[in-house]
C-alpha cells in the first residue's frame, strides 16, 4: 500500500494528518462521526480512497479505531462514534466518551466547561461530574481501572 | 474505566464477576490525567506518543507501581 499522499486537484495533495484532523474536528463540531462516504466527499477522494486511508490510520498510525468489519470510525479517542454510558455535554453541543478517563478529557480538549452524566455500574446511581474553568466541581464518585496498563489496547473496547 | 458511587460499590461489582478489582483513585487525579493525555490530539502535526512519553504522563500524575507500567517487561 502506497504511503504517498493522494493528489486532489492539481498541486493540492491530501495527507493523512489532515484526514486524521478533519475528523477530530468533525467530532468536536458535531458531536459524531464522519461516515466514510462524507470523509470521501470533504477531500474529493473515492470511496475506495477513503476505505485504504481510514485502515492506515487505524493500523499504522494508530489514530483512530474502526467498527470491526467496517471502515466506520468506532472511536477517535477520547470521542466515542456510539453511543456509551459516559454522555458528555456543554452547553446544548454533546459527544460521547468511551469511559469516565475519554469523557472528562473530551472537555479538556474541547476547552469548554460542562458535564459528564453516567451511573455507577453497580449501584445504579447517577453521577454527573462538572468542569468549570479547568476545574471539577462537586465531584462524585472513585474511579475503578479493572485493566493493568500494559493490557490497555489487547481488547480497547472492553477497556 | 468506571465510576463508581463508593469503594464499597467496586468491591461489590468486582466479587459478582469473580474479578480481582484493579487500581482505585479519585476524580481529582483522573482529571490531571485527562487533562494531558490527549492534549495533543487537534494537532496537525500528532502522533501516536511513545510508550516512554505515555508512561512519563502516567508517572506525573503519580500513577506509578506495576499495575500503571505499559510493558510487561
Amino acid at each position: 500500500m502506497s504511503t504517498d499522499p493522494v493528489r486532489l486537484t492539481p498541486g493540492r495533495l491530501v495527507r493523512d494528518s489532515e484526514i486524521r484532523l478533519w475528523i477530530y474536528q468533525h467530532f468536536v463540531d458535531t458531536g459524531r462521526a464522519p461516515s466514510p462516504v462524507e470523509i470521501a466527499a470533504h477531500f474529493q477522494l473515492t470511496p475506495s480512497e477513503i476505505e485504504d486511508r481510514l485502515r492506515r490510520l487505524q493500523d499504522e498510525a494508530d489514530a483512530l479505531v474502526l467498527l470491526p468489519g467496517s471502515h466506520h470510525i468506532w472511536m477517535a479517542e477520547p470521542f466515542s462514534a456510539v453511543p456509551t454510558s459516559f454522555l458528555v455535554r456543554s452547553g446544548t453541543r454533546q459527544w460521547w466518551g468511551n469511559c469516565v478517563w475519554d469523557a472528562l478529557a473530551i472537555l479538556a480538549l474541547v476547552g469548554t466547561d460542562g458535564s459528564v452524566f453516567t451511573a455507577c455500574p453497580h449501584s445504579g446511581q447517577p453521577l454527573v461530574v462538572s468542569a468549570t474553568k479547568g476545574s471539577l466541581e462537586g465531584a462524585q464518585g472513585i474511579v475503578h481501572f479493572a485493566v493493568p496498563a500494559h493490557e490497555w489496547w489487547r481488547d480497547i473496547g472492553f477497556t | 474505566m468506571l465510576l463508581f458511587r463508593s469503594e464499597d460499590d467496586i468491591l461489590a461489582w468486582c466479587e459478582q464477576r469473580h474479578m480481582t478489582p484493579g487500581a482505585v483513585f479519585d476524580l481529582a487525579r483522573l482529571w490531571s490525567l485527562a487533562t494531558v493525555w490527549y492534549d495533543d490530539r487537534l494537532n496537525s502535526a500528532w502522533r501516536r506518543r511513545t510508550i516512554p512519553e505515555r508512561q512519563a504522563i502516567l508517572d506525573a500524575v503519580g500513577l506509578t507501581g506495576s499495575f500503571w507500567r505499559l510493558t510487561d517487561s
